[in-house]
């Protein structure tokens, strides 16, 4: 085996080697407890432990946030107030506006790494919990018209 | 007016139309019929190279490429119409970054609808026009030359699927389509100014032409460059840009007819919604699917040929071959299926859950084999060189190393699942390709266009001067807007918004900073032409790329 065959087996051992490591990597940190991953379901009855559905639909050019608690049904426009270390499941769907049919948004909370497209006729279940108090911003991150970039607004987080 | 007086009007103009073009018919079959006999009597099976070798012009730009249908005109119809089409693009892409001058749209009346314009053409124009293009012209302009193509045929074809795709690009730019580059309906059905823009339908038609023009044009470049190749080049030992021009159009054909059955089934949507409406059953997420399957290969077919070319230029600069030959083709031959495999990675938040999740993440991981290989090939070999001459398309290839790194190892990052969920759909994603494209595809179609010059101006020279300021503004602009885009985008900035959050101003100014940097760049490039067109021929007409074609190595194990 001469140098420059040494070489290329060299490059080609060292790239599997971050290839593994970047893969293991992936995969580990998935199993983390604070991971998190939009799938596509409606969360089956009865919801687990003290978990709280919020039920989000993005519309032509806003999100509506929904709980229902004993009070009844309560909807906020771009922003909800959620409280601090307790579980909340997003159920993240698109309605139609003036328009003839609903279109793909994408909900997108920064701060928390959470992202989950909002799709016409299906349901997009996403899991988390806050655990730090305080304001944070929300977004469309998914083209869906003229008032795309005004479609966010901001999320609290109360103790 | 009545109707029967606009029907008259309306008769007679067509009549007039159809005469003038009966009448250019008529021209052109004469013009045709005499060249055609005239290259038949000196023996030349191709009236158009032979009109070319006659009238000496060796494929520099003039009108006439569009005329002649021998492949190094074809090419340079290519490159001319990318260049025009780089500099539309490039212009909307300046005005749109101004345009984010402040985070609320006031500045403009209906920025949105603007901003929503130009960002949408200035994608796929930069990306099917461009990027596309430019390789199209390099690939018809230099393949015969490296592959000593004497059986130059197919020329009438490729001048068909030519004129195809350069339509559907002008139908493209006059839909003023506003619904991104990748068409996700139920958004593109809404033909309103606030949806889709009022002509989305326009933009789809030529979308599937510009489709359908590389598919004619991808199986002609294949054939010239698997069976018209001369005896005298073997497989073993093509230049490695024809191998990555092959890789690239295999792929291509592969991967299109998703996408094209997906344009005709949402054409089909327009008048009658069914497939793509998120009503009944059907799912817009299978549009996003099917595009992806063809938008991931997209993206590769616009760096391959370019990869490819860096192996061409860096030889010429260093006196040196190629580090390893076969590592190079192996290298280009897997980011072929690899690939076609990764698609899912643009729709991991879309509820396909967390199995496709680690299968794509870890399918786009392997992505980084093939591209470590060519990335330490090209390293390799500029290590063991002893002097490398920096000359302008030198300096242009390293930037474009330094600048795929950059942007390979941003695109690393993002396909780990949690990061991705972090990133996708911010101006990281836009910053990432923005390094590569501008990097690779950007920077080698210029390093190649510098490197035939002479050929391209029939025998004068560029302006060192003016190069020299070309290089260093589109180098350090890309960068200064690509890292702005980076840093914000990491940070939470959405990405294909007409206004923002005030917090991410300071990275949208860096960004337009940058932008203006990269605008004023590109006018140097065509001071720089305009000033050796007017000037006298001072050189020959040969270029350096295209001059004593010498063979790669066969083997990697070959010593020096």
């Amino acid at each position: 085996m001469n140098s420059k065959a040494k070489i290329e087996a060299l490059w080609i051992i060292g790239v599997l080697v971050v290839l593994v490591v970047a893969a293991g990597i992936n995969i580990y940190t998935t199993e983390s407890p604070n991971f998190t991953i939009a799938t596509k379901e409606t969360p089956s009855s009865p919801i687990p432990g003290n978990t709280t559905v919020v039920y989000v639909e993005g519309v032509q050019w806003s999100w509506l946030f929904t709980t229902y608690n004993s009070t009844g049904k309560h909807t906020t426009t771009d922003g909800v107030t959620l409280t601090v270390n307790h579980t909340y499941t997003f159920v993240i769907t698109s309605i139609k506006g003036s328009h003839q049919f609903a279109v793909i948004h994408d909900l997108y909370i920064p701060q928390f790494d959470v992202q989950a497209y909002a799709v016409p006729g299906q349901n997009n279940t996403i899991t988390f919990t806050p655990i730090h108090t305080g304001t944070f911003i929300i977004e469309c991150v998914e083209y869906c018209g003229y008032l795309h970039y005004e479609m966010r607004g901001y999320l609290t987080v109360v103790a | 007016m009545s109707a029967t007086m606009l029907l008259l009007e309306v008769s007679i103009i067509l009549s007039f139309v159809f005469v003038i073009l009966f009448f250019m018919y008529y021209k052109y079959l004469t013009v045709k019929t005499g060249m055609d006999n005239a290259s038949d009597e000196s023996d030349y099976y191709d009236s158009s190279s032979y009109f070319r070798e006659k009238r000496k012009s060796n494929g520099a730009i003039s009108t006439s490429a569009f005329v002649l249908t021998d492949s190094k005109s074809i090419g340079l119809r290519y490159l001319m119409t990318s260049l025009v089409f780089f500099f539309i693009a490039g212009t909307f892409g300046v005005i749109m970054r101004v345009s984010l001058i402040e985070p609320t749209p006031t500045l403009f009346a209906h920025r949105e609808v603007l901003y929503d314009i130009l960002t949408t053409e200035h994608s796929i124009l930069m990306i099917y026009m461009w990027a596309v293009g430019s390789a199209f012209g390099l690939a018809y302009y230099l393949l015969p030359t490296f592959l000593k193509i004497k059986n130059d045929k197919y020329g009438n074809i490729s001048s068909w699927a030519y004129w195809i795709y350069v339509l559907g690009g002008i139908f493209i730019l006059l839909s003023r389509t506003s619904t991104r580059w990748y068409y996700y309906p139920p958004l593109a059905l809404q033909l309103n100014p606030y949806g889709a823009g009022s002509m989305n339908w326009l933009a789809v038609i030529g979308m599937e032409m510009i489709f359908i023009g590389i598919a004619i044009a991808s199986i002609t470049v294949i054939r010239m460059i698997i069976f018209d190749r001369s005896q005298e080049v073997p497989m073993t030992k093509m230049p490695l840009f024809a191998w990555g021009v092959l890789f690239t159009l295999i792929m291509f054909l592969a991967s299109a007819p998703f996408m094209m059955a997906a344009l005709v089934m949402l054409f089909y949507d327009f008048f009658n919604p069914i497939f793509f409406t998120g009503v009944g059953g059907s799912s817009p997420i299978s549009f996003a699917e099917l595009f992806w399957v063809w938008g991931h290969p997209i993206v590769y077919i616009a760096i391959l040929p370019q990869f490819g070319l860096i192996y061409e230029i860096i030889p010429k600069f260093t006196g040196k071959k190629i580090f390893s030959y076969s590592s190079g083709v192996l290298a280009l031959g897997l980011l072929m299926p690899l690939s076609e495999l990764v698609w899912g990675h643009h729709l991991l938040n879309s509820g396909l859950g967390l199995a496709w999740g680690l299968f794509f993440t870890t399918a786009s991981f392997a992505v980084t084999i093939p591209s470590a290989i060519t990335v330490f090939n090209y390293i390799a070999t500029l290590w063991s060189a002893e002097k490398i001459r920096l000359t302008v398309p030198m300096l242009f290839v390293i930037n474009g190393i330094f600048d795929f790194i950059i942007g390979g190892i941003t695109g690393v990052m993002q396909s780990t699942l949690v990061i991705n969920e972090e990133v996708h759909g911010t101006y990281w994603i836009t910053g990432h390709f923005h390094f590569i494209f501008m990097g690779i595809t950007t920077g080698i179609a210029f390093a190649a266009i510098y490197m035939i010059w002479p050929s391209l101006t029939s025998g004068r020279k560029y302006d060192q001067r003016l190069a020299n300021w070309h290089l260093s503004l589109t180098a350090i602009g890309s960068f200064i807007m690509s890292i702005g885009w980076t840093v914000g985008g990491f940070l939470g900035m959405p990405r294909y918004v007409s206004g923002y959050f005030a917090r991410f101003q300071v990275y949208q100014d860096i960004a337009i900073a940058g932008g203006v940097i990269i605008g004023i760049g590109q006018l140097f490039f065509l001071a720089n032409l305009i000033k050796s067109l007017l000037e006298e021929p001072s050189t020959s007409p040969s270029n350096v790329l295209e001059e004593v074609y010498k063979l790669p190595s066969p083997g990697a194990v070959g010593g020096d």
